[in-house]
């Protein structure tokens, strides 16, 4: 079978599991919700502070999401030896993980997609024209495409280990900082704030997807060969 | 030891000069602090039932686990089929089928979704027929549809069997196959391992059973101390074994 054809089976099995397990959708809704209306709460209601917290409150609520979504990724995997099965197979390991990822990338861009126009009308941060939310629903895919890149590598490395839930977030968080940065960045951009050309941040976000894809992507085998 | 030396007569299929199916010389394997595997010498030939035996602990499931390529040696030299099991883990895997202890399948997937995929990543293109075949071997295909957590421990071992007969790898690593089967269940993996040796392929399988001396093995070892002995051999009774 050709690694395209793996990659899709992995995938599509990930989703499957997450579609009728819901065991990542209800907690991170549910996590993405509160974490809006409360910081909402928070920040009071004086004028324009709302409306500047919007870009950096979206993406602490999908950080926080896909955190939870990422410490679910491998758990159906080791239930009943299903990844030492999945490993034995004659698929390359680079494979399982962009399959991974690709389910990763899916459900975090989704959850993304639906959130921020929630976020930037609950904020009081409306976008300007078909262009801007074009550039958002961009930012957002790119944005989670990284995230889920960095979630997928680590929710791997730390998921035979008893403290994963803890150790998870501590791993992952510095080095998202640079997807993070510049998706607040680039969103903050398109809600007409002071952060400079939208299109800059678009682009080292671009850079540091690749980046990051193609250093895990390598290592990935490290991570699960013993 | 060199197990294929204990056979008089060439299994189905097996070439003069064909590779052994398993070689190991002088595997090493930790696991934390301590020593698993310590310097494990095999060979198995082609076509071979090799019955592995141990007391809970004693690395035979580490031992399937190396051969499945799942865990690397810490040292010396392992093949299977003349493939390296590190350098050349992706040929190994293209020959190998694992049964693991636990079953293997994905609880939120059905039956019947767990052979397709167990289908598609073995590079096999979608055959309902032989996945619905492979149900119905085991005895599953009223539970085909239904998802796996609500299996009993036997049905998920019986669909773990079926996967392996899908596959049909030539080299079957089998860990505990009978553990949580009834004695239909018990039955029918003999059956299956007949079936497999008539075709040529080789079985290596790990078990506690005592009384399935009609599966007449090739030779029948014992990990213990992380060494492996022999026990017996078809033609050699214990005793006249080298190391």
């Amino acid at each position: 079978m050709s690694d395209v054809a793996a990659v899709l089976a992995v995938a599509r099995k990930d989703l499957l599991q997450e579609l009728r397990s819901r065991a990542a959708t209800v907690a991170t809704l549910f996590f993405t919700g509160t974490t809006l209306l409360m910081m909402a709460f928070a920040l009071g209601r004086e004028p324009g502070v709302l409306e500047r917290s919007a870009p950096g409150v979206l993406w602490v609520a999908l950080v926080f999401a896909g955190v939870t979504a990422a410490a679910q990724s491998f758990q159906a995997d080791l239930e009943d030896g299903a990844l030492d099965h999945l490993l034995s197979f004659p698929v390359s390991r680079a494979a399982v993980f962009l399959g991974k990822l690709l389910a990763a990338w899916a459900y975090l861009a989704a959850l993304g997609l639906l959130l921020a126009p929630v976020a930037t009308t609950l904020y009081g941060a409306p976008l300007e024209g078909a262009g801007a939310y074009l550039l958002l629903a961009l930012t957002v895919v790119l944005g989670a495409f990284g995230f889920a890149t960095i979630a997928t590598f680590y929710a791997a490395l730390t998921a035979n280990l008893q403290a994963r839930e803890a150790l998870l977030p501590v791993l992952m968080f510095p080095v998202v900082v640079p997807i993070v940065l510049a998706a607040v960045r680039a969103t903050e951009s398109l809600l007409g704030g002071a952060a400079g050309p939208v299109g800059d941040w678009l682009l080292l976000l671009l850079g540091f997807d690749l980046i990051y894809f193609v250093v895990c992507t390598s290592l990935f085998h490290f991570v699960v060969d013993e | 030891m060199t197990l294929a030396a204990a056979q008089r007569t060439a299994p189905p299929g097996a070439a003069e000069g064909t590779a052994p199916a398993v070689s190991l010389r002088g595997v090493v394997r930790r696991m934390g602090r301590e020593t698993v595997l310590r310097g494990i010498d095999l060979d198995v030939a082609p076509g071979r039932l090799v019955v592995l035996r141990g007391s809970n602990g004693s690395g035979k499931t580490t031992l399937l686990r190396l051969l499945g390529t799942r865990l690397r040696p810490h040292a010396g030299v392992a093949r299977v089929f003349g493939h390296d099991l590190v350098r050349q883990a992706d040929r190994v895997r293209a020959r190998v089928g694992l049964l693991g202890a636990a079953g293997g399948s994905y609880p939120v997937l059905t039956g019947r979704e767990n052979l397709r995929l167990a289908l598609s990543l073995a590079g096999r293109s979608r055959d309902e027929g032989a996945v619905a075949g492979a149900l119905e071997r085991v005895g599953l295909l009223a539970a085909a549809d239904k998802q796996v957590r609500f299996y009993s421990s036997g049905m998920k071992k019986r669909l773990g069997l079926a996967r392996v007969l899908l596959v049909d790898a030539d080299l079957w690593l089998l860990d505990e196959p009978y553990a949580a089967l009834d004695e239909d269940g018990k039955r029918l993996v003999d059956v299956c391992l007949a079936e497999a040796r008539s075709r040529g392929r080789t079985v290596i399988l790990a078990s506690h059973e005592q009384d399935r001396d009609h599966l007449a093995p090739d030779a029948v070892v014992e990990l213990a101390d992380g060494r492996l002995r022999l026990v017996s051999a078809a033609g050699r009774a214990a005793g006249e074994a080298t190391a």
